[in-house]
């Protein structure tokens, strides 16, 4: 499958707080309501469409649980977006947020884009954290906002979509260096080169795959 | 400090002239000097005086000499020169390399490299300190300490491993050294990654998250692809240890095309043919073709295998291995591993498999791969792992295939047999089936066995596979052949193991099958001979459990329609010869024999020596669902007969039993559901009774509001009739006469209508359902007792009519009687022709008249 840009993405967040599942509601559209704790790092992929363009997202869901976080921390270099996910329907995840977003500030790279989530929206009656509160810590920390529920998909594919976007816009800014793979942005066979926000040499490199061997 | 040292030496006689100062004594020196020099000079040069000596001494430089050069690691960071000597020195003293200098020392023992690790990394910080040097690019330190890392972890990885991910960025630090543009330092990077990801998953994720694909892909192809030297193959090496067994970076893998950029490098060239294959190019191929397996490989996920084959397919991944299959001059082992990879890309996935079957053999006449492929598997001539390879991709072939299955025993039955000119399958398999080699005996049993895994159909559909015999006997069908093989002395026991277990799949399920067994002559007796036989051979011993296991399926699967072989009397043959703990100890020894254990490890067939092919992975995977069930079978017969437990029973039978299960599990929802509808028409019935009594109620009452009018329609006749009669002179043409009839026609009616509803009322007792009419009757008569009602209305209506009319007539009366006196006194008058003489005499008569009436 050709793609236009390919995004590589983390989920981070406190454990049992819906990572897994936002990921497997937006790769599969199900729902697994059994928690199943999440070792080290599991991978998934899908392909949206922004502006007519195909774009790949790999996404890294990372386990949230502390005995992992020096692997998980591998993981903020390399992305170019982060979606930061607490549990609406527990304050201490909430609370968590300064801690993550400090470590995913320390150890990424600085153009990152990170979606707060507040997720569970479905479990209303269970809320401890109010929307506003979601949305002035974003407003804070220069965040993007969106309460989703992994549950009833409503505002998931939204959450992601909405990332790729930003990053889509900061590509078209000019502000990533695209050519730096590091950023976890990729450029496909499918872009056209010339396109004159690139320079032209490293990122069309694709193309000249099938002349191996 | 040296100059004291000496001068102490010269004054204690020290070591006499001309004799060399020992090993140990160098090096305390040199370590002395390390620790004390203050130039950095000296402390460089005893650097690289340790350096030299710590090949050749390593134990002493390595006892004395890591606490100095840690030293040095941690003061002397800006001279890149003493650095590296450090490093290089530590990386001497822990590598597990033995050098040559060493060879003749006998202190050395063979882990000391190991020991020497542990003590170094006994203190985290000096890992962390060794992996700071990575970050200097001055040549000499990072190589080094690239080195030295890849030593201390290939000593201990797995301490190293969690070592290096704690440390902060860690692996990432690793592999931006990937993009080092001096070679070197890239292929030694490429070592070490290779020790750092063997068996850690984390690790093998974050490499591949730090784009480790495309790196390796690209150096893979600036060298050549598989043309390239040795640092492709330790490309292809790391990509291996990324693949295996993690499914997170094989979906990963998959979702980047990274299939589709493999695809390409197995396409052989023109040249390849003409130059033929070097050393290295074999090496990278097979480590190729590992990667390929390494995505597909049955013990994989599923879904991620799934997918992959579907990518191998479609990429043209499939086609190259196939071309490869039909392409000459392609060396022995890489043909196996091409054919073991061909079997796991087609295993399951049935585009592929149909793809596998269409490859054509440029043979003359060209021939079906699948037809050459077996031509090898049974041809003695061959090397075993290709025979197995051979094996392997048949059966994966054939795995969830029942098409593919279905041809194979199409070639063998009696319509199709008149295309003879071309070789088949089928025809093949027998060849094996019945030449002399034992090894072909067995692939073969073992081939035509895959043909029939999970296909009833096709298991009765062999039996009436017949073989013509020579010397023109009668026709022999292919399992009385298989049991006469088995029965023949000279027939190897790998031969025998082979034919078991294509009987015992044969059997299993089969009902047909083990009827077609029981009328074949002898082989109870040969079963029961070999149970009963006291051989110790544990070979033997193998054999027998199998024929226990083929024996206890003829129980199993028996349908009973042999008069003597039900299975009644096969358990009392057991009982009465065998012996049922005997029977189930044997039964037993199948799978305590070592091969079972091997077999069922995976799918594959694999063996160093063909001695060791003995049970196949399916059939390992029918006696673990069976055993216990013909062991508790068995077990469970008494003297007298079969014990009918539910788990003696045959598969029919217990089919039978479930079928009756279901239908008493239906049948008592349906009763459930009657007795529920029972209970609602009771509650019906109830209700409708009670509104019945109701409308019984009320039409008693209508009847005696009715009774009630009656009596006052009477009371009113009466008084209308009693003055008639003196209205009679006045007015005879008055209507109180049509007043009367009506009252008398709606008793009538009345009458009419409570027979009729008395009679409704003893049918609505006896039937209930007809209250429905009663109900309408009832209202109809209420109709009706509306209508008397208006009637009696009209009655009343009228009697007070003729209440008005009767006061009328009196009022005319009184005037006829004022008239009347007048009349009388005027007569009087005129009679004394002086009426006012006595006017009181006409008062008090006309005062009686009234007083008379």
């Amino acid at each position: 499958m050709s793609y236009a840009y390919l995004f590589k993405y983390i989920i981070i967040g406190d454990t049992g707080v819906g990572k897994s599942c936002l990921l497997l509601q937006f790769t599969d559209k199900r729902f697994q309501p059994v928690h199943d704790l999440t070792i080290g790092v599991e991978f998934g992929a899908r392909m949206i469409t922004i502006d007519g363009k195909q774009i790949k997202l790999q996404i890294w869901d990372t386990a949230g649980q502390e005995a992992f976080r020096s692997i998980t921390r591998s993981y903020y270099r390399g992305a170019a977006g982060a979606l930061l996910v607490y549990d609406i329907t527990r304050r201490e995840t909430f609370n968590h947020l300064t801690t993550w977003l400090e470590d995913a500030r320390q150890h990424s790279n600085s153009n990152m884009v990170i979606m707060l989530i507040g997720n569970k929206s479905d479990l209303d009656s269970r809320r401890e954290v109010k929307k506003e509160e979601g949305e002035a810590f974003a407003r804070e920390h220069g965040l993007v906002f969106m309460e989703t529920s992994a549950r009833t998909a409503a505002n998931v594919e939204e959450a992601f979509i909405n990332t790729a976007k930003e990053i889509y816009e900061k590509i078209q800014e000019g502000v990533f260096d695209i050519n730096n793979e590091a950023n976890g942005i990729k450029i496909g066979q499918q872009h056209s080169p010339t396109n004159p926000s690139l320079p032209g040499s490293g990122g069309a490199a694709g193309a000249a795959n099938s002349g191996c061997c | 400090m040296e100059f004291l040292k000496s001068g102490i030496k010269t004054v204690l006689g020290g070591t006499e002239p001309g004799q060399q100062p020992s090993a140990a004594e160098t090096v305390e020196k040199l370590v002395d000097r390390v620790y004390s020099s203050t130039l950095l000079e000296d402390r460089r040069d005893a650097c690289r005086a340790l350096k030299a000596l710590s090949r050749k001494y390593r134990i002493e430089v390595g006892a004395q000499g890591m606490p100095p050069l840690v030293q040095v690691l941690q003061n002397d960071g800006q001279d890149a020169e003493i650095i590296g000597y450090a490093l290089d020195t530590l990386c001497n003293i822990v590598t597990s390399e033995e050098f040559d200098e060493e060879a003749d020392n006998p202190t050395v023992s063979v882990n000391v490299g190991e020991q020497f690790t542990e003590m170094f990394i006994k203190t985290p910080e000096n890992v962390t300190l060794v992996m700071g040097y990575l970050d200097e690019y001055d040549f000499r330190v990072r190589r080094a300490a690239i080195q030295l890392i890849t030593s201390l972890i290939a000593n201990k990885t797995r301490e190293l491993q969690d070592l290096v991910l704690v440390s902060p960025m860690g692996v990432s630090k690793l592999m931006d050294l990937l993009t080092d543009s001096r070679e070197v330092i890239r292929n030694d990077v490429l070592l070490l990654l290779i020790e750092l990801t063997k068996g850690n998953s984390n690790i093998q994720k974050i490499v591949a998250f730090e784009n480790a694909f495309d790196r390796l892909f690209d150096i893979v192809r600036e060298e050549g692809c598989s043309d390239g030297g040795i640092v492709v193959e330790d490309c292809l090496i790391l990509l291996l240890n990324l693949l295996k067994n993690n499914s997170s970076n094989q979906q990963f893998f998959k979702e980047g095309s990274y299939i589709q950029k493999l695809a390409p490098m197995f396409v052989l060239g023109q040249d390849v043919e003409e130059a033929g294959w070097s050393p290295q190019k074999v090496s990278n191929f097979h480590c190729l073709l590992q990667v390929v397996r390494a995505l597909v490989t049955p013990s994989n996920q599923q879904q991620v295998v799934t997918a992959c084959q579907r990518v191998m397919q479609k990429s043209q991944l499939l086609h190259a291995l196939c071309e490869i299959l039909m392409s000459s001059g392609v060396p022995a082992d890489i043909l196996t591993e091409t054919i073991n990879a061909v079997a796991e890309v087609i295993r399951g996935e049935r585009d592929n498999q149909d793809e596998l079957s269409r490859v054509m053999a440029p043979s003359n006449p060209p021939r079906p791969a699948i037809v050459v492929l077996l031509m090898s598997m049974i041809n003695e001539k061959q090397l075993l792992a290709l025979r197995c390879a051979v094996l392997y991709c048949f059966e994966c072939f054939l795995y969830r295939n029942s098409e593919g299955q279905r041809a194979v025993v199409q070639t063998l039955l009696p319509s199709s047999a008149s295309d003879v000119s071309s070789l088949s399958t089928g025809q093949l398999l027998c060849t094996g089936l019945f030449s002399a080699d034992a090894l072909a005996n067995w692939f073969s049993a073992v081939a035509l066995m895959h043909s029939l895994v999970e296909n009833v159909a096709l298991k009765e559909e062999l039996l009436r596979v017949l073989l013509a015999t020579p010397g023109g006997h009668r026709p022999i069908t292919l399992l009385e052949q298989c049991t006469n093989l088995m029965q023949q002395e000279r027939y190897r026991l790998q031969s025998k193991v082979g034919l078991l277990m294509l009987l015992s799949l044969w059997l299993a399920h089969c009902p047909g099958a083990v009827k077609a067994l029981l009328e074949t002559q002898g082989t109870m007796a040969y079963l029961t001979a070999q149970l009963c036989s006291n051989e110790h051979d544990e070979r033997e011993f193998l054999v027998q459990g199998m024929c226990a296991f083929l024996m206890g399926l003829c129980i199993q699967f028996n349908d009973n329609s042999l008069p003597q072989q039900r299975r009644e009397d096969i358990s009392q043959l057991i009982i009465k010869r065998i012996g049922q703990e005997t029977f189930c100890n044997k039964l037993a020894e199948v799978s305590r024999h070592e091969a079972y254990s091997r077999a069922c490890k995976q799918a594959q067939i694999r063996a160093k020596s063909a001695g060791e092919l003995l049970l196949d992975y399916e059939y390992c995977k029918l006696y673990k669902g069976l055993e216990a069930l013909i062991a508790k079978l068995v077990s469970g017969f008494d003297v007298d007969g079969i014990e009918l437990t539910e788990l003696t029973l045959s598969s029919e039978a217990s089919a039978l039993v479930s079928q009756y299960k279901g239908i008493i599990r239906g049948m008592d929802g349906q009763i459930q559901a009657l007795q529920q509808t029972t209970k609602e028409l009771e509650q019906e019935n109830t209700d409708l009774k009670e509104k019945l009594s109701e409308e019984q109620s009320l039409r008693a009452q209508i009847s005696d509001q009715n009774t009630l009018l009656k009596a006052q329609l009477g009371a009113t006749n009466g008084q209308a009739s009693n003055h008639t009669p003196n209205d009679q002179t006045v007015s005879p043409a008055q209507p109180p006469l049509p007043a009367a009839a009506v009252p008398a026609a709606s008793e009538e009616d009345l009458n009419a209508a409570r027979y009729q509803a008395n009679m409704y009322f003893a049918e609505n007792i006896r039937l209930t359902k007809e209250l429905e009419t009663l109900r309408q009757q009832l209202v109809t008569e209420k109709q009706r007792s509306d209508a008397t009602e208006a009637a009696l209305k009209a009655t009343q209506k009228d009697q007070e009519d003729l209440l008005e009319l009767l006061a009328d007539q009196e009022a005319k009366l009184t005037r006829h009687e004022d008239n009347i006196l007048l009349r009388g006194e005027e007569e009087t008058q005129t009679k004394s022709s002086g009426s006012s003489e006595c006017p009181s005499s006409g008062g008090d008569a006309a005062i009686e008249l009234s007083a008379s009436r």
